[in-house]
């Protein structure tokens, strides 16, 4: 892998090169109330944003979200009238950490051929998204009290995943550039760019560690003592009761997260005839797993609370061989009961522990 | 690349009423549709929706397929509407299918449960065309009353084929009604059959599916030769909705037909 060093001001102008070419979201603090910074993306139009943010940790919106829409016309019918649009802008999203990369992997496998889906499984809408868009990573370089990527096999930097990375150093960046797409990025940039020194790499190391040390610290009292790809979450209904009291099926963690990737299709009456759209669906919704008959495996709320955290231990584990929890904290920030991923799995294998006993 | 979302036209050739809330339909898709007996497709009434169906037709048929469908919610309520002519959208197949190649030589018993014998006449109608193949086929269905049996034209022919059996009973006595009375399992008692090879292919209500699962172990069956026709509310199809999931399995591309001994993990499967 290629890694040269740039200054920030340096890839001020970088960034605002690629905004001539691409369409380049960048994350920009935005400050609310004049008390918070809660970093999100925004789209560069008219000149790199003053208010552009590089440090931090994991951003509020989470990057399935440029590939895997909201909701997205995915089919106009009758055949009479032009088919929906699969062609996607060429993109750089500036921003994405390394949980959000892991995240990307299971977004990867649902929607594009593997060993679970062959080729005419392909969704072509993502697909066509996934390939015109340039990740260009970051390294944490703190942590939110609701990170855990540690606890889950991940690192607050990103492994691999990305186009081209940016680890924080004094002055600047390390620019990584992985693979061909992150090439094209850095082409012609050599003007803005400068070898890097062995005291940058070290410093680089020596700040990552820090992060991953902070990381381990506040999610010491959680640890459950079972590694994070061997858990086995069934319990009785009751200890999910437990786990579920203060859950109102908002659905809030199933939108944030980076690897809920449910939907439902909906077809309506649009110009011309009719449409079909993608929607992103919750597993928490006590419809989702309703059948036509009216019956419903999953009526009860602890068990679809149950069903979406093992979903993303066991269930993806089984499946597609990733843990598909990334530990970037999100559900935890948005939970308005306060329910934190980490205090319920502690609580079950806890349980799970004195039953056993 | 191919929009895996589209809806292939296909065009409503025949109506007929089956029961009250029954019907079947008969379609013939404008692109090429075929399937294997067990295998779905999603059926689209425009505008209104999708759902998932298995064909109730000979799976060896081509040109046109038939689906034998309950009203029970909006995208039936809307097809019921519908007329002969009219145009409707289909996409699939999609699932996995019964495993016929392992049937040679077999007993089979087909358990159906009320409209729950509509994807089994798929695979009914598969079975005859071969009926050779086979040592014996017991059909064995049952219905909540005599208005509520779904082919009463086609039962006493299915009878008549070579090999081939009909058992019926209805839930509770009626007065139109003369044969067994009882919930299906009362059908499941006398099993003259070699237990340890024959087949059952089980579809139903999931209640119904249950206790004949209970009642073909009970009978000494191997779980692996106990198929069941999973419901699950399919959205896609394509093992990407997430509305079928069940554990790690996509019932959408698993099942819907999965034996006993897959789902013998879950507590309660149905």
């Amino acid at each position: 892998m290629r890694e040269v060093f740039i200054t920030r001001e340096n890839l001020r102008k970088l960034i605002g090169r690629w905004a001539k070419d691409f369409r380049v979201y960048v994350p920009v603090t935005f400050d609310i109330m004049n008390h918070e910074e809660t970093p999100d993306y925004e789209l560069v139009t008219d000149g790199v944003p003053e208010t552009l943010m590089l440090h931090g940790a994991a951003l509020a919106t989470n990057p399935k979200s440029f590939l895997f829409y909201p909701r997205e016309v995915v089919s106009k019918y009758p055949s009479s009238q032009a088919e929906a649009d699969v062609t996607a802008p060429k993109a750089v999203i500036v921003g994405p950490r390394g949980c959000d990369l892991r995240g990307l992997k299971k977004v990867d496998k649902v929607y594009w051929s593997t060993e679970h889906f062959t080729e005419e499984y392909d969704d072509p809408f993502i697909i066509e998204k996934r390939r015109n868009t340039y990740i260009v990573s970051l390294d944490c370089d703190s942590a939110k009290e609701t990170c855990f990527c540690t606890m889950v096999g991940g690192n607050p930097w990103p492994e691999d995943g990305f186009d081209v990375n940016l680890s924080q150093v004094e002055g600047g960046f390390i620019v990584a550039v992985a693979t061909e797409k992150g090439e094209e990025l850095m082409k012609g940039a050599d003007d803005l760019s400068a070898d890097v020194q062995k005291s940058q790499t070290e410093e680089r190391d020596r700040r990552r560690n820090s992060v991953v040390e902070a990381i381990n610290r506040q999610n010491h009292e959680f640890d459950t003592g079972v590694a994070y790809d061997q858990h086995d979450l069934e319990a009785p209904l009751d200890v999910w009761q437990y786990v579920t009291q203060n859950c109102v099926a908002c659905s809030a963690c199933n939108r944030c997260c980076p690897t809920c990737t449910c939907f439902l299709l909906v077809d309506q009456r649009a110009e011309g005839g009719y449409e079909r759209t993608r929607n992103w669906d919750t597993c928490l919704s006590i419809g989702f797993a309703r059948t036509g008959g009216g019956g419903n495996s999953r009526a009860n709320l602890a068990e679809r609370l149950q069903n979406r955290i093992r979903c993303k231990f066991e269930f993806s584990r089984d499946r597609y061989g990733l843990v598909t929890c990334t530990g970037c904290g999100r559900c935890i920030d948005v939970c308005m009961g306060r329910i934190d991923m980490r205090e319920a799995i502690k609580h079950v294998v806890t349980e799970k522990a004195k039953a056993r006993a | 690349m191919k929009n895996i979302y589209r809806p292939i036209e296909s065009v409503i050739e025949d109506i007929k009423p089956e029961t009250p809330t029954i019907t079947t339909y008969r379609f013939r898709p404008k692109e090429p549709l075929t399937f294997e007996a067990g295998q779905f497709v999603e059926l689209t009434v425009p505008g209104v929706g999708e759902a998932p169906f298995t064909p109730s037709s000979n799976p060896n048929v081509k040109e046109t397929l038939e689906i034998t469908i309950m009203k029970v919610g909006a995208v039936t309520e809307a097809l019921e509407k519908m007329k002969v002519g009219d145009t409707v959208g289909l996409r699939g197949p999609y699932g996995n299918g019964y495993n016929m190649q392992d049937f040679d030589g077999k007993e089979i018993i087909i358990v159906g449960g009320g409209v729950g014998l509509a994807p089994l006449r798929s695979l009914i109608l598969a079975l005859f065309d071969n009926v050779e193949r086979y040592k014996k086929i017991s059909i064995r269905y049952g219905a909540r009353t005599p208005d509520d049996v779904v082919y009463k034209d086609l039962l006493p022919e299915w009878a008549k084929m070579k090999n081939t059996e009909v058992l019926q009973t209805i839930d509770a006595p009626h007065p139109d009604w003369n044969g067994t009375v009882g919930v299906i399992t009362v059908l499941l008692e006398e099993m003259p059959f070699d237990m340890k090879t024959a087949v059952a292919c089980v579809c139903g209500p999931p209640v119904m599916l249950k206790f004949v699962n209970i009642k073909l172990l009970e009978k000494g069956m191997d779980p692996n030769n106990i198929y069941h026709s999973m419901e699950r509310n399919m959205s896609c199809g394509l093992g990407k909705c997430g509305h079928c999931m069940m554990g790690e399995y996509y019932i959408c591309k698993d099942g819907p037909v999965m034996t006993a001994a897959q789902v013998a993990k879950f507590e309660d499967p149905f």
